[in-house]
């Protein structure tokens, strides 16, 4: 079976600061990621593996190199095809949530298609089938706050599913929860991958986890010391 | 993201922090209820002021007399000098000297003056009027109505003819009752009687009058009836009728309608003065008074105006707060694919539903306080009393729209410093951010 490359990154450098307090996170890296892949970007704290998400997710802009998606360069966008892309393609599950505690949990998932400008009636439709998704959509006129933390994650993940993605982000998805919980979460995210071809790209230190993918990238000091993808052996 | 969405967003987010949004939103509130209650004021005065002119003659309106009648004014009123002065035949004479005939003829063919507008300024002294319905007689001064657009505010019937045939006149207030009418409509249409004395054997004549109208009370026609030309004309026969001719036909003052539109109140008097008159014009008269009150609103303006600056940094300082509270949140709506403009956008909206929330709070106190004033001091006892017609806060619906859209701007304008700073946020940062 032939799959597409959805994302590369040719000799991706980033750097911060000026001079004397130049930090180099990341030191040319070299990837190549499939549609459909489960990816998981394993590293210490200070690795660069945060910095790797955040070029990979459109968040930034690498100092130098390339980044193409479905082998488009995304260097030479614009800021506004980039917002437009991360809205479209890509779905977003952090660690520590990122929910507005006072809103009620379908005005949460709704926010990616109200900042598309999804009418209200379109908007609410998908956000209660994404709910249904997660199976949380008796909780959906709670407030975000009352919810516990694997109630809070699955509402993440019903938000970063509801624009129908290709890419789920996920940075470290089960770093706040307790080991059962964390489990389930960690299924779901796997099934959304086998039944919906949802690319998963996990950035976690967790090795549990990151077995579960398919693919193991590990980076330190901005390098990648391993890829377990075949096609970086045949290079 | 939609505009209704972001307006309706907005305001939620306003909501959040209700004490703070209240606080807010009460110091444009008190800027804006001072500049809109002032404008308010303003626009009654004005429109008052303007009532008042118009009774007393209109744009065009001008007294004329001539040069020596206005040196003599002066001298009265202490303007002059005070040197003694010696007398010189070719000079122009210190004291009230009649307009000559040939002057009235050059007044006349003037380019700037209307043509036969010109009337003597008569005094006309009734001694008394009274009516069928009562044995009382009433002392009661009465002028003849100006020419042109003249505007009299009446609280029953209209004003004189002024070229009617018959006898008209118009009562000031409080007439209709002391002659026996029950009211002021009830006088209107009826005739009185006016009791007219020559000024050389004081003997009494009698002159039937038609009332046409009461009038409201005003500051110029107060307290003084205003009669048609013709009873005017016969009144005034009756008072000289014993003067020597040329006495008779002695004018000191005449007033006139100049064309306005085509010629300044400069011109006129220029014009006036080659043939050696002196012209007033309305402005002259009542328009001191106008620009002195604007001076006094002016300044209360400037205390509301220094009141929504101060709502302003406001303004400023709750969006602030509010960009700080809310950074993981921006992180969030930028990271989802929210563009910096929407962001920008989001937040400015936020300052422009203060002001709007503020100005629409202002201006329904500020009219609650301005009609609850206009009731107050028209009630029994209240220092209008004797104004009906005058309304001293008067909110036209552009004013209060205009002042809303410049309160709202101005919101707009400090909403973009903190909307700025939100904006340019790196989401990275930004959710980053505990």
């Amino acid at each position: 079976m032939t799959k597409e490359i959805l994302l590369s990154t040719r000799n991706l450098h980033k750097s911060y600061g000026k001079k004397e307090s130049k930090f180099d996170a990341l030191k040319g890296i070299d990837l190549e990621i499939d549609e459909g892949e489960t990816v998981a970007i394993i590293g210490k704290s200070g690795s660069g593996k945060s910095t790797l998400m955040h070029l990979l997710a459109l968040l930034d802009r690498p100092t130098s190199g390339t980044i193409k998606l479905n082998g488009i360069s995304t260097n030479r966008l614009k800021n506004k095809r980039l917002n437009h892309l991360r809205n479209k393609e890509f779905g977003f599950v952090f660690q520590s949530f990122f929910m507005n505690a006072d809103d009620t949990v379908l005005n949460n998932v709704i926010l990616p298609l109200k900042i598309a400008g999804l009418g209200y009636r379109e908007r609410k439709r998908r956000a209660m089938e994404a709910l249904q998704i997660v199976e949380i959509e008796d909780k959906a006129k709670n407030k975000a706050n009352d919810l516990s933390g694997g109630q809070k994650q699955r509402v993440c993940i019903a938000r970063a599913i509801v624009n129908n993605p290709k890419v789920i982000f996920a940075d470290e998805p089960t770093g706040n929860l307790d080991s059962v919980t964390g489990d389930k979460i960690t299924k779901l995210l796997f099934d959304l991958n086998k039944d919906k071809g949802i690319t998963l790209i996990i950035v976690t230190h967790d090795e549990d986890i990151a077995s579960k993918c398919k693919r193991q990238i590990r980076i330190t000091d901005g390098k990648v010391i391993s890829d377990s993808n075949i096609k970086k052996g045949q290079k | 993201m939609k505009t209704l969405d972001i307006i309706k967003s907005a305001n939620q987010n306003l909501l959040r922090n209700k004490l703070r949004t209240v606080l807010t939103v009460l110091a444009i509130f008190i800027g804006s209820f001072t500049i809109i209650l002032n404008t308010a004021i303003q626009t009654g005065v004005n429109s008052f002021i303007n009532g008042q002119v118009e009774a007393y003659g209109g744009d065009g309106y001008v007294i004329i007399m001539s040069a020596d009648t206005m040196n003599a004014l002066g001298d009265q009123m202490g303007v002059s000098s005070g040197e003694p002065k010696e007398y010189d035949p070719d000079k122009i004479q210190n004291s009230a000297t009649p307009i000559s005939e040939k002057q009235l003829d050059e007044l006349n063919e003037l380019s700037s003056i209307e043509k036969n507008s010109i009337q003597p300024m008569h005094n006309v002294s009734i001694s008394y009027a009274t009516s069928d319905k009562t044995d009382k007689k009433y002392i009661l001064e009465a002028s003849i109505l100006p020419p042109g657009e003249v505007n009299i505010d009446t609280v029953a019937g209209v004003k004189p003819d002024l070229d009617s045939e018959e006898n008209q006149i118009t009562l000031p207030p409080n007439y209709a009752s002391v002659l026996g009418y029950d009211s002021e409509e009830a006088i209107v249409g009826q005739t009185i009687t006016l009791a007219v004395q020559d000024q050389v054997t004081l003997a009494y004549t009698d002159f039937e009058a038609k009332v046409v109208g009461v009038q409201a009370s005003g500051i110029i026609t107060q307290n003084s009836a205003l009669i048609n030309r013709v009873l005017g004309d016969e009144i005034y026969e009756e008072n000289t009728k014993y003067y020597p001719e040329n006495m008779k036909n002695q004018v000191y003052s005449v007033s006139a309608e100049f064309r306005y539109k085509d010629y300044s109140a400069e011109e006129v008097k220029d014009q006036l003065k080659e043939i050696g008159l002196v012209g007033m014009t309305v402005d002259d008269i009542v328009g001191s008074i106008q620009s002195f009150f604007d001076v006094i609103i002016t300044v209360f303006n400037i205390f509301g105006m220094i009141a929504l600056l101060t709502a302003a940094i406001g303004i400023i300082n709750t969006l602030f707060m509010s960009v700080q509270e809310r950074t993981r949140e921006i992180g969030l709506d930028k990271a989802l694919g929210m563009p910096s403009s929407e962001v920008f956008l989001s937040f400015t909206v936020e300052a422009v539903s203060l002001g709007f929330w503020g100005s629409l709070l202002g201006t329904g106190v500020a009219m609650a306080a301005g009609f609850g004033a206009n009731a107050i001091f028209h009630a029994a006892g209240g220092f209008l009393e004797a104004f009906p017609t005058f309304q001293l806060v008067e909110f036209t619906p552009y004013n209060v729209i205009m002042l809303m859209l410049v309160i709202m701007l101005v919101a707009f304008l400090a909403g973009t410093l903190p909307a700025q700073k939100a904006a340019s946020k790196d989401p990275i940062d930004a959710l980053r951010y505990e």
